[in-house]
């Protein structure tokens, strides 16, 4: 009794001293990690190239810190066997320590992509630092390093301008998809879908795109601009969807919010543009003696932006053939894509998910050759249903307006 | 001469001190011709019969002060009695003594046979026009009654002194409290005179019920006490507890009500304050409603509310005089900026130095473009910019007001500025300072601030080391510690833990008034319901069976401020058949 308080002392001190201040980093001793670049050189080896921003150039509040001139970021790169070997030879060209917290963006080279990324991709999942929240893209006919040496005019940091790009272009138009690198992690090896990550390019002249004078004009000389879908077929870059050909594809794996269609009216194309705000979908498998089947449903809403022709829109009985015109457009789109999936053998829709949560007891006999056999053979039946909510502001056209359009 | 004798009696008391009781009593037999008695005990001899030698013993123990008057006159005529009225200038009302003590005695024709003891009788009965008179025997009371402020009078040939409660004196008036401010409420505070202190709780609470008592204590000082409590809502067993407390207590002197509170709290090694005190006579009377127990302490306007909660301290007063929906917003408030007061800077340590990837990626850059150019780590940065802030807030409330006002110009000059230009901080840390800061201002008690200002620190430390992981296991020991203290018997953290849900509507969330059914369980634990129920105010068709006429006889006696006598005498069980008569 007489030593409980000493001994208690004793163990305070102890446990302020011994186990010092594990992972304990000053934020100006770290290299903060906002893109990460996976390639593969010629000779094999993986290369992985991280971008490191400079926070005096980026947060613009500040007065000090370097001077507003420097870049936002720089790019450091290094080969190895492994992505971690490279991870790790990094530190031959930087002061700090390369903190990952704050990856939000993995770009993956055309030529890794092509070879396989579950090797890379695992080497990322098990880093306790990284996030899989992070979005994948691929670096579509350039390397990961190029592309994110690219400097962006509006974020001053590429990865965010990246990553913002993916999202809004998906909401707003419908021709991209975010895939964060979990969703590919689980695709690669799930067997009953083939995974879609979108493409990014560089537009313009690729060699000034690393240097500031790109973003010191009002047309940058190198752009990122996103392209298309890639399809991976085993953890492999198998094709590229061209990005007109992508809506389809992403409406049917219900990633589309918004986007836009327009129909031929009396004669002329395009004439009524249908801005849609809001769609669903819903795809259920059947079963029927040992046969698969899908149906698609798809819900849409939307309203009339543009016509071209004076179309009265007061009239319920003009607007139901609107209706019926739109639903045709938006069917063909999606049958369309799913025989062109069909033809290529890959199931980026999931169908195959789908009949493995449902139909668990028959997936078993059709996993095996579900990409070969039952896949391209599978019945699939769309049915849509578009609603005019409104017209804009104007329900009668101008009489003028035939002959401005004329 | 003087002089000399005046240094030999400090030489002599500090002698006394030191070797204790024993010897000073030695000292009092062995020479009379001094003084009787030491300053901690003085001598319970009897009055002598000659008044001349009582007036010579006064003197001697009074050591001559001037302030201790001394006025001679003779009672009746011919022969006439000698007879001197002692008073103490400054503590006696003039108008008092001069009016209706000393007056009556000259003008008054006294019966020619009156003498000694008879007299002595004629003047008590008849003569002297204030209260509070007593005869008084023995030299301890004799100078108790002076130093209160009493006129002793004297007769030659009578053993005896009579006492004249002629206590007054200049007190400061009464004013708007300095440390518990409201914006709507009463404006009155206390103040250093205990009797007004107690006449101002009795203006709030106009009931035979509400019981004061009185004692002495501190050897030295002979401060007054006053424990004040509602008979029969006050736990008798606390009451009980509150004065064996209080008689324990041997100090040498009493000066504020801090001491008393250092003596009878429940435990001295806690960073929380386990007694509640407040200068508002509002709050003690809700307290005492509730069935705490004040205690006053003359010469201080600080009042102490015993048992004291830890929710108590998060409670303004205001919150009762708005409306519940107000007060309850408010209170979260409170919470909040009690937990942001004691964590805010150890977070931001923790966040910035352990868990960079739980910053938003965008704040995580511009904290780290603010950290370039600092040369300390954020510990140090932030306990620095802490201690500033610490040093800033003690200069400005020990300096005069006037100088105040500077110190806040350059300390929000140096360390709102010329520290982050200087590049010695980052402008990050100074708004998590400042933050702080203003919190720490913002808790509605003083006692809970300051224990959130040591608290924060403790934390910082842990944090730098362990990061959140530490932080989280200081804040679950700072819980447990609250869960183990006791104010007075009674849990420190209910009604929160242990859970009472019927109090709980008076926590952080405040229900209705009407809605409070009982009090506090834990305090007042023999009479527990409050007022009536279903008083939820509602147009008069929807009151349901009860006759219009019946509810208008019952609700003003409730409604109103005074709790009636009826509902006091009052057990739970047959408040329990009330209630069952009202729901129907």
């Amino acid at each position: 009794m007489i030593g409980k308080w000493r001994r208690l002392v004793v163990v305070l001190i102890c446990t302020a001293v011994l186990p010092g201040c594990w992972s304990q980093n000053e934020l100006n001793d770290l290299a903060l990690v906002f893109a990460i670049g996976l390639d593969l050189t010629e000779k094999g080896e993986y290369e992985m190239s991280v971008q490191v921003v400079n926070p005096g150039n980026v947060a613009g509040a500040t007065q000090r810190g370097g001077g507003a001139g420097g870049v936002p970021y720089t790019v450091i790169s290094a080969t190895g066997d492994s992505p971690m070997e490279a991870n790790l030879k990094m530190s031959l060209k930087l002061s700090r320590i390369l903190y990952y917290g704050h990856a939000n963006l993995v770009v993956i080279g055309e030529s890794l992509a092509r070879k396989g990324v579950a090797h890379a991709l695992d080497a990322l999942e098990r880093n306790s630092e990284f996030r899989t929240t992070s979005r994948v893209v691929i670096a579509r006919g350039q390397s990961a390093k190029e592309t994110l040496k690219v400097l962006t005019p509006i974020a001053k940091v590429s990865s965010n301008q990246i990553q913002s790009m993916l999202s809004h272009s998906q909401t707003l138009w419908g021709h991209t998809v975010e895939i964060d690198v979990w969703e590919l992690f689980h695709d690669i090896y799930s067997t009953g879908v083939n995974s879609v990550v979108s493409g990014i390019n560089i537009v313009g002249n690729r060699a000034d795109g690393a240097k500031q004078t790109n973003v010191q004009s009002t047309e940058p000389e190198a752009r990122l601009v996103l392209d298309g879908l890639g399809v991976f077929k085993q953890g492999k870059l198998d094709y590229w969807i061209p990005t007109n050909g992508t809506r389809g594809v992403l409406w049917i794996m219900n990633k589309v919010r918004q986007t836009n269609i327009t129909v031929a009216w009396q004669g002329k194309p395009e004439a009524i543009g249908y801005h849609i705000v809001r769609t669903n979908v819903s795809v259920r498998p059947h079963m029927k003696n040992g046969k698969p089947s899908i149906k698609i449903r798809v819900e849409a809403l939307g309203d009339i932006l543009e016509t071209l022709v004076p179309v009265n829109l007061a009239d319920a009985d003009q607007i139901n053939r609107i209706e019926k015109l739109i639903e045709h457009s938006i069917w063909k789109e999606l049958t369309a894509a799913v025989r062109n999936m069909k033809e290529r053998k890959t199931d980026v829709f999931g169908f195959g998910e789908q009949f493995e949560r449902n139909y668990p007891k028959d997936w078993r006999k059709l996993e095996a050759d579900w990409f070969s056999v039952h896949f391209p053979q599978l019945d699939v039946s769309v049915e849509v249903n578009a609603i005019i909510r409104t017209a804009g502001l104007r329900i009668k056209p101008f009489k003028r307006t035939v002959e401005l359009g004329g | 001469m003087r002089l000399g004798k005046g240094f030999k009696k400090v030489g002599e008391f500090n002698k006394n001190k030191r070797l204790g009781k024993k010897s000073g009593r030695k000292q009092a037999d062995s020479s009379s011709t001094e003084y009787d008695g030491d300053m901690r005990n003085v001598s319970r001899a009897p009055l002598r019969d000659s008044l001349k030698a009582n007036i010579e013993h006064v003197r001697r123990t009074t050591g001559g002060s001037p302030d201790v008057v001394v006025r001679k006159f003779v009672v009746g005529r011919n022969p006439g009695v000698e007879a001197a009225a002692l008073f103490v200038d400054g503590l006696v009302d003039d108008k008092n003594v001069y009016d209706f003590v000393l007056e009556p005695l000259l003008q008054s024709n006294i019966p020619p046979q009156k003498s000694g003891k008879d007299l002595l009788d004629f003047i008590e009965n008849s003569l002297v026009a204030v209260s509070g008179v007593e005869r008084v025997s023995d030299w301890s009371e004799f100078f108790s009654g002076l130093m209160e402020g009493s006129t002793m009078l004297m007769l030659d040939g009578v053993s005896l002194a009579l006492k004249t409660g002629t206590q007054g004196g200049q007190f400061r008036s009464i004013e708007e409290p300095t440390s518990q401010l409201a914006v709507r409420g009463p404006r009155e505070g206390f103040t250093e005179s205990l009797r007004m202190n107690t006449a101002m709780v009795r203006r709030y609470i106009r009931n035979p019920y509400l019981w004061q008592e009185s004692m002495v204590i501190g050897e030295a000082t002979q401060t007054r006490v006053s424990v004040m409590y509602i008979q029969g809502i006050a736990n008798d067993k606390v009451v009980e507890e509150v004065r064996r407390r209080l008689k324990r207590i041997k100090a040498d002197s009493i000066l504020e009500s801090g001491y008393i509170e250092q003596f009878i709290e429940d435990k001295t090694f806690t960073l929380f304050p386990t007694v509640y005190h407040t200068e508002r006579p509002d709050i003690v009377a809700a307290n005492l409603l509730e069935g705490r127990i004040a205690i006053f302490v003359d010469g201080t306007p600080f009042v102490l509310v015993v048992p004291a909660l830890f929710i108590q301290f998060f409670h303004a007063v205001e919150d009762y005089y708005y409306r519940f929906d107000i007060a309850s917003a408010l209170r979260f408030l409170r919470v909040l900026i009690f937990f942001l007061s004691l964590v805010a800077p150890s977070a931001y340590v923790a966040a910035t130095t352990f868990h960079q990837e739980m910053i938003p990626s965008a704040l995580v850059l511009s904290l780290a473009a603010q950290r370039e150019a600092v040369p300390f780590p954020a510990f140090i940065e932030v306990l620095v910019m802490e201690i500033a802030f610490e040093i800033l807030r003690e200069a400005g409330v020990r300096l005069p007001r006037q100088i105040g006002q500077a110190i806040s110009i350059v300390g929000a000059l140096v360390i709102g500025q010329a520290a982050v230009e200087a590049g010695f901080v980052s402008t990050s840390t100074v708004i998590v300072v400042s933050i702080t800061a203003i919190a720490s201002f913002a808790t509605p008690t003083v006692a809970i601030a300051t224990s959130a200002r040591i608290i924060r620190f403790v934390f910082i430390v842990i944090s730098s080391m362990f990061g959140f992981y530490g932080l989280v296991i200081g804040l679950l020991f700072m819980t447990l510690h609250l869960c183990s203290l006791r104010s007075f018997g009674v849990p420190y953290m209910s009604p929160l833990a242990p859970m009472i849900p019927s109090n709980a509507g008076d926590t952080i969330l405040r229900k209705p008034i009407w809605a409070w059914k009982e009090r506090p369980r834990l305090i007042s634990q023999n009479n527990i319901i409050r007022q009536e129920p279903y008083q939820r105010p509602m147009p008069p068709h929807r009151t349901g069976d009860t006759p219009p006429a019946d509810t208008g006889d019952k609700s003003p006696a409730n409604t109103g401020g005074t709790p009636p006598t009826k509902t006091m005498e009052k057990t739970p069980a047959s408040s329990g058949d009330d209630k069952g008569e009202n729901g129907e």
